[in-house]
């Protein structure tokens, strides 16, 4: 803690005492505590450094003139101090502790009624929680009752918490290492359950845990079965503590746990209240998660409720039972086999086909299940439920799966067809059903979302035409919505992606995919046509694939004809209103040319074409997407080019993008071209003396934006015999130096830091080079650059004090050295200010207190003068 | 009996981030997903575990409404369904799904500028959870699924802002979002149908305020900068890239054209071209003003708003610059903020909130010596001025709204307790509703009584009209007997023997027996008659009959008697009745008893 912050802490104190209305920011207290937390967690006494504390504390829980939301604070800040056995006992010295914790007190204030009141109270006993004099403070004041009782309270954040208390509370008693045997139990948690625990009365404390624990129990038991519907809630909350206290119970617990409430858990299960299937796998799942160590098997309570759970209930119950046990990814053979034969029922219901033929004990829901699923909300729910499970049943061991995964994507692919009308009703379906999917986007999306996942199963790669064929059905299918479009896309890269061999596509499929491509990049919603453009670009972006005649292809060229298909689309598409569509546009292309650039294809007049309208985009597009698209564009073929010098058109655009990029208005188009600069000194400078590369140069942080690039480039730089100086020069011409210049007085951070970064190195580059290799020390005159005495430039001759040389004379240029000019920007001492964000002192404690403070005295000035308040009202 | 459930996750008692969860029919709905921008973690988002664990938020939710484009009521929804997951539907009006983009991509930009935050939302995240929504139009009734219906109303407060109706079956709830009833110079009044919903959720920022017309703050707004400039002063005016500044800009430029004035006056950021351009194709969502006067000429075509360019920041003279972002705290507007502060001559005005950490926050509360970067001290000597042109409904707005909407309950959010706490009893006396302000995690139940419509049976109609019955009116009520039958999802009601003869069922008749012992030295036959002349005397108005074969009959109750083999005098009285005159037996059966 700093001195300046022990120094304010006093005055902050009184402010937030003495407001009686809370702080005109509310999110202050928080971060307050927020650096308590921290400043304790260092190791450092809150008591002992600022004594004030106890003062507020005192006076806080003592006044009735106090706001609830200070008092909520000062309830966790007592929990802090309290936290350390000596800020306990100095808060238990001043008995601010009995009155801050006891419930009574604050109802007597009419203030437990403020749930923010409630959950101070719980945060702070929680947070005291950490040594056996707060325990014994916690049992002595009864505070287990009224805990217990907000762990049903009407506020889902105090019940929660209250239920995280409580779990904390029996692991207190009851720590990880106590073993079956219950005096063993009792000696361990005296002496090793919580860190510094020092017990003056070690079968007293026993005494208190053992009487805690059983309280505990006994309220489990007690209120987990609901005596009418109305108190279903409070099962569920009873029901999410035991899952919580379960996951993290040691074996003794455990079994002391199943013990109490286990009569109480088969009654619940064979009780068949719907809304508790969740909550009562989650407790079963959660006893099964903790099976370990020396116990191997799960509790035969928790088999035989698992045993009920997929068997006795009603249909939708079963579904989320079986899809909660295949999810858990127990390897429990027959709990696994019928819960994938649930999964499959209702979609072996819908399609007719025999997924699960000699499965009995799942064929004896079928009648109920399809009762169920007549019903519309049910039918679809439960569909959904199992298209989402259904992939991880495919990657079942075989001789446990209930049907091939051929069958299963067979079986959704009929399902698809189904939902969009694209083949009638079999038969043998029931007609209320296949009404209740038609038509069905929510179905339609997980049926594609299952479809795409299934790529990856065994033994489904035979269904690729069939695959292919319905998905060229639905992207043609003209009620289809946007998402479902999207997700058809999705699910066919995929599967093309997974299959290395496309020869059974037949030459129909692909004009017919063609011919959808080319109508829907034209559609009339932008959320279609970038979708479309999308899919193109990642297609050109898959690996090859093999040919019916044994050859290796590229899939886009295989599957669509390639560039000569795709680039006259995109090169439509950058004239599209809609900006996502375009940066779409862009990237594709750049996927769609990479690998011409890889081979060094000298760029075509359609190439030339393509790089004048970027550069037009560049200069005119009013939205960032597509401006820093077309910085992506440059970055990708610069650094797949092998050799980029011998490229006039890519080193001419080079110079334009640099020029126009770091005049842009957005920062992130400033950062690319940054990186585009950073690349042209790669290529120019790498395996020079003195030059080193972006990441090494700063490994432990190479690039802290969002904006990173998606894949690290590799350069292909030259070994000619050129010098630095010669090169620098080049780069001069180019307009680098302008670049990393403007951008290292630019407003926006990132660009400022990466800027700054690469004119270090550029120092360094200069600075070490050897002495022998250039005329170092006179001035070379391909190593000046021109100043304006504008913008940047501007900047610049401010920094270096050089209006004054200039003025009177040509005030408009000055010419200077760079190797001067870099060694003069004081770059070290720049870098470490960008490097620190502006929050390492505006979000500071030091900064917040200064303006609790402010807040405080400005707070009071408007009492008295009436001055306009300034109200939280939206941003 | 059915209830809707109103549980606010951010916006219960505060002016935070609006996220409200509303369960009603068994339908779950999530009315908008805002940020906080005062929290630089994870809190800046509502904890969506609350609403479900494991990603289930799809199977969970029906469907999400955003109410309009302020980051507090959209700002953590690219994160709640590109980051937890969330692949249902996701409903805004057109221009709130063109303008919300634009302010997530801004405020994506501001926080990784800033911190360098990589744990955030990406473009990508932005423009893949743009895909899931789908646009809504003002009064045109959407169906989200079979039973799920929703329809929105001008709501004023921002372009695209709206209401949104919520109807299920016949329970319903209607969420105002931020609202404004009086027009400004560019938006028109909130609207809303005599919709009667179960549930009325209103903001209540201006709970206790009746706020002064908005004509003296926008005089008051162009008085300062008109001082500032005249005295050769620099005015800045941070904004966020849409909304307010496209307001002040209308402004300003009829000002400069009315008083002829020379200063320039500079847009710092490009958005603004692109915001300009969203405001002139959503012309019909702006007021009638603006739409009569757009044919003569396009009020969002500035003669005198220029582009900024870094470099006029050190230009001599006065000037008027709106940069980015709104709270001071990094990018353009502080750049400039900290090339201007020094000088007296020069003002800030602070059109919006501020939250704590920024520059902006610091300054309104007065601080005049700020930190800055490389242990240097900027004294802050420029003139700073506070003006809120937040559109909110005041407190009567807000009553002119239930007014309107005339809910059979009030639930207020978006406010301060303490106002809230006012405005409720301001509400309850008045309108004599319960009115409701839960805090966040805290839920709301009310209870429901819907009408289910039932389809009548003509028969029975006129049966009901041949016993002389008035005419059936709606305003009316007045009980009918049939039997209710539930046939594919339809009700429909019908007389017995119809019901019978729909549903191929035989006629079962179910009568109620009961024996009554009593002493009576007579014959069975006197005993008989002496009930008769009993019941005569006692019920009068009934059909008593005292028939032949030894029964007496009392409407379709039959008594008989009997007397024991044993004792003659120990006589058995048998009562049989059917359901329909059961309170006449159970009474004729306590009669006989005593």
């Amino acid at each position: 803690m700093d001195e300046e912050c022990v120094s304010l802490l006093p005055r902050v104190c009184d402010v937030l005492a003495a407001s009686g209305s809370s702080l005109p920011d509310d999110t202050s207290l928080e971060k307050l505590l927020d650096w308590f937390s921290a400043v304790t967690k260092s190791g450092v006494s809150l008591l002992e450094v600022s004594p004030c504390l106890l003062g507020f504390i005192s006076s806080v829980v003592s006044s009735r003139a106090s706001e609830s939301s200070i008092i909520s604070f000062a309830l966790k800040l007592i929990g802090l101090v309290a936290a350390a056995e000596d800020g306990f006992r100095a808060l238990q010295e001043t008995s601010v502790l009995d009155l801050a914790f006891d419930p009574q007190h604050w109802r007597e204030e009419g203030l437990w009624e403020d749930p923010c009141i409630r959950i101070g109270w719980i945060h702070g006993f929680s947070t005291m929680l950490q040594h056996r004099q707060a325990f014994s403070f916690f049992v002595r004041a009864d505070s287990i009752k009224p805990l217990l009782q907000l762990q049903t309270d009407t506020s889902l954040f105090v019940a929660s918490a209250a239920s995280q208390m409580l779990t904390q509370v029996l692991m207190f008693c009851h720590p990880l290492s106590s073993g079956f045997n219950e005096t063993e139990v009792d000696n361990k948690s005296s002496s090793s359950s919580i860190t510094g625990l020092k017990c003056p009365n070690a079968t007293e404390s026993d005494h208190e845990s053992a009487a805690v624990v059983t309280e505990i129990l006994e309220f489990l038991k007690r209120r987990m079965l609901p005596k009418e519907p109305s108190q279903l809630h409070q099962s569920q909350q009873i029901l999410k503590l035991l899952a919580s206290i379960l996951s993290q119970a040691g074996p003794s617990l455990q079994n002391k746990l199943l013990l109490t409430v286990g009569e109480s858990l088969e009654e619940l299960v064979a009780s068949n209240y719907s809304q508790l299937t969740r909550p009562l796998m989650d407790v079963i799942l959660a006893g099964y998660s903790s099976v370990g160590g020396d116990v191997k098997v799960p509790d035969p309570i928790l088999s035989r409720l698992l045993s009920v759970m997929l068997n006795q209930r009603e249909p939708p119950d079963l579904i989320h039972a079986a899809a909660a046990f295949l999810c858990s990814g127990h390897d429990n053979r027959i709990h696994m086999e019928q819960s994938a034969g649930i999964l499959l029922l209702p979609v072996d219901i819908i399609t007719s086909l025999t997924l699960l033929e000699g499965n009995f004990t799942v064929k004896e829901h079928q009648l109920s299940m399809m009762e169920q699923l007549k019903n519309k909300t049910s039918c679809v729910s439960m569909i959904c439920i199992s298209l989402k499970y259904i992939p991880k049943i495919t990657l079942m061991a075989p001789d446990c799966r209930p049907c091939p995964p051929a069958s299963v994507v067979g079986a959704v692919l009929s399902l698809l067809r189904l939902c969009s009308g694209l083949s009638p009703p079999s038969v043998a379906g029931c007609v209320t059903v296949f009404r209740n999917v038609t038509g069905s986007g929510k179905v339609q999306k997980c049926a594609l979302e299952a479809l795409s996942a299934l790529s990856s199963s065994p033994e489904v790669k035979v269904m690729l035409v069939e695959v292919f064929t319905l998905l060229i059905e639905y992207l043609n299918h003209p009620d289809s919505d946007p998402t479902v479009l999207q997700k058809s896309y999705q699910a066919l890269l995929k599967w093309i992606g997974v299959c290395s061999n496309l020869s059974s596509i037949t030459n129909q499929l692909k004009q017919d995919l063609t011919q959808v491509v080319r109508k829907r990049v034209c559609d009339m919603r932008w959320e279609v046509r970038d979708s479309t453009v999308e899919f193109l670009g990642h297609l050109a972006g898959l690996p090859a694939c093999s040919t019916e005649d044994g050859g290796v292809c590229d899939i886009s060229q295989y599957v669509l004809g390639g560039c000569c298909f795709t680039t006259p689309l995109l090169m439509e598409a950058l004239h599209d209103p809609e900006s996502y569509v375009r940066a779409s546009a862009i990237s594709a292309l750049a996927q769609a040319m990479r690998n011409s650039w890889r081979q060094g294809a000298v760029p075509t007049k359609e190439q030339a074409e393509i790089v004048t309208q970027l550069l037009e985009i560049l200069s005119q597009d009013t939205e960032g997407f597509a401006r820093r698209a077309v910085l992506q564009f440059f970055i990708t073929w610069f650094s797949s080019y092998p050799s980029c010098t011998s490229s006039p058109l890519l080193m001419q655009s080079v110079r334009s993008v640099l020029l126009q990029g770091c005049a842009d208005l957005d920062w992130e188009v400033k950062v690319h071209t940054l990186d585009l600069a950073e690349l042209l000194m790669d290529q120019a400078f790498l395996g020079q003396h003195g030059y080193t590369k972006g990441l090494e140069s700063h490994p432990a942080q190479p690039h802290p934006y969002a904006v990173t690039a998606k894949q690290a480039y590799t350069l292909h730089t030259h070994s000619g015999t050129h010098t630095l100086s010669s090169d620098l020069d080049g780069l001069v011409k180019q307009g680098l130096l302008s670049v990393l210049l403007s951008g290292l007085f630019d407003c926006d951070r990132p660009v400022g830091l990466k800027a700054c970064r690469l004119l270090i190195r550029l120092k360094d580059a200069l600075l070490l080079r050897p002495q022998d290799t250039t005329d170092a020390g006179k001035t070379d005159p391909g190593l000046n650059c021109e100043l304006l005495s504008q913008g940047w430039a501007h900047e610049i001759r401010n920094v270096l004090g050089m209006e004054d040389r200039t003025s009177g004379t040509d005030a408009h240029t000055v010419t200077i050295n760079v190797c001067d000019l870099v060694k003069c920007l004081d770059l070290e001492e720049r870098l470490d200010v960008l490097t620190r964000s502006s929050d390492h002192f505006y979000n500071s404690p030091r900064s917040l207190l200064q303006d609790i403070l402010t807040a405080g005295s400005a707070h009071a000035q408007q009492d008295s003068q009436l001055k306009e308040e300034v109200i939280v009202d939206c941003y | 009996m059915p209830e809707i459930k109103v549980t606010p996750l951010g916006a219960g008692q505060d002016v935070g981030r609006s996220c409200i969860l509303v369960s009603i029919g068994g339908k779950n709905i999530m009315l908008d997903c805002g940020m906080h921008m005062g929290y630089n973690d994870d809190r800046r988002f509502p904890d969506f575990s609350y609403v479900t664990q494991n990603g289930r938020l799809t199977d969970f939710l029906d469907c999400v409404i955003i109410s309009h484009f302020h980051l507090d009521h959209c700002g953590a929804l690219p994160y709640m369904s590109e980051m937890v997951g969330y692949d249902g539907p996701i409903y805004m009006t057109h221009p709130t799904k063109a303008i919300c983009p634009i302010l997530l991509e801004d405020f994506r930009k501001i926080t990784v500028d800033k911190k360098g935050e990589t744990n955030f939302f990406t473009s990508q995240m932005i423009k893949d959870c743009m895909k899931k929504v789908v646009p809504l139009n003002l009064h045109q009734t959407v169906q989200v699924d079979d039973e799920l219906e929703i329809k929105a109303y001008y709501a004023g407060h921002v372009l695209g802002a709206a209401m949104v109706h919520i109807k299920v079956g016949s329970e319903s709830v209607v969420y105002t979002g931020d609202y404004n009833m009086t027009p400004d110079r560019h938006l028109g009044a909130a609207w809303i149908d005599k919709c009667r919903p179960d549930i009325l959720i209103s903001e209540s920022t201006y709970a206790t305020t009746i706020r002064d017309s908005k004509r003296c703050r926008e005089r008051d707004f162009l008085k300062k900068v008109h001082e500032s400039i005249e005295r050769g002063g620099k005015v800045l005016i941070p904004v966020f890239a849409l909304g307010r500044a496209q307001e002040l800009c209308i402004l300003l430029e009829t000002f400069w054209e009315r008083m002829n004035l020379k200063a320039p006056i500079y847009f710092s950021t490009g958005l603004t071209e692109k915001a300009n351009h969203y405001y002139k194709l959503f012309i019909t969502w702006t007021n009638q003003k603006i739409r009569k006067t757009f044919v003569q000429r396009n009020m969002f075509e500035f003669k005198h708003i220029k582009a900024f360019d870094r470099s006029y920041a050190d230009n001599p003279g006065p000037m008027v610059v709106f940069a980015t972002p709104g709270m001071l705290h990094a990018g353009q507007s502080l750049q400039i903020f900290k090339k201007w502060a020094g000088n007296e001559k020069n003002m800030v005005i602070m059109p919006g909130y501020c939250v704590q950490g920024t520059i902006g926050h610091k300054i309104l509360n007065g601080q005049r010596k700020l930190e800055m970067e490389g242990r240097a001290t900027l004294d802050v000597k420029l003139q700073v001025e506070y003006m809120s042109f937040s559109a909110h409904a005041d407190a009567k707005g807000i009553m002119q709204l239930i007014r309107m909407a005339e809910p059979r309950n009030m639930l207020l959010v978006h406010g301060e307790a303490a106002k809230m706490e006012f405005l409720k009893g301001k509400i309850e006396q008045e309108f004599s509703i319960d009115c409701y302000m839960p805090a966040n995690g805290e839920t709301v139940a009310v209870k429901t009584n819907p009408s289910v419509p039932v389809d009548m049976s003509v028969n029975l109609l006129k049966r009901e009209m041949a016993l002389g019955g008035p005419l059936p009116d709606p305003k009316r009520p007045r009980s009918m007997h049939g039997t209710l039958i539930m046939k594919e999802s339809s009700l429909k009601l019908v007389s017995s023997e119809q019901a019978l003869k729909e549903l191929a069922l035989n006629e079962h008749q179910l009568r109620f027996t009961c024996r009554v012992a009593l002493q009576d030295p007579h014959s069975d036959s006197e005993t008989l008659h002496r009930i008769y002349t009993h019941l005569k005397s006692l019920l009068k108005g009934y059909t008593i009959q005292h028939l032949p074969d030894g029964t007496v009959m009392v409407e379709s109750i039959v008594i008989k008697v009997s007397s024991s083999a044993e004792d003659a005098n120990a006589k058995i009285l048998l009562l049989s009745w059917s359901y329909q005159d059961e309170d006449l037996g159970s009474f004729l059966s306590s009669v006989l008893k005593k």
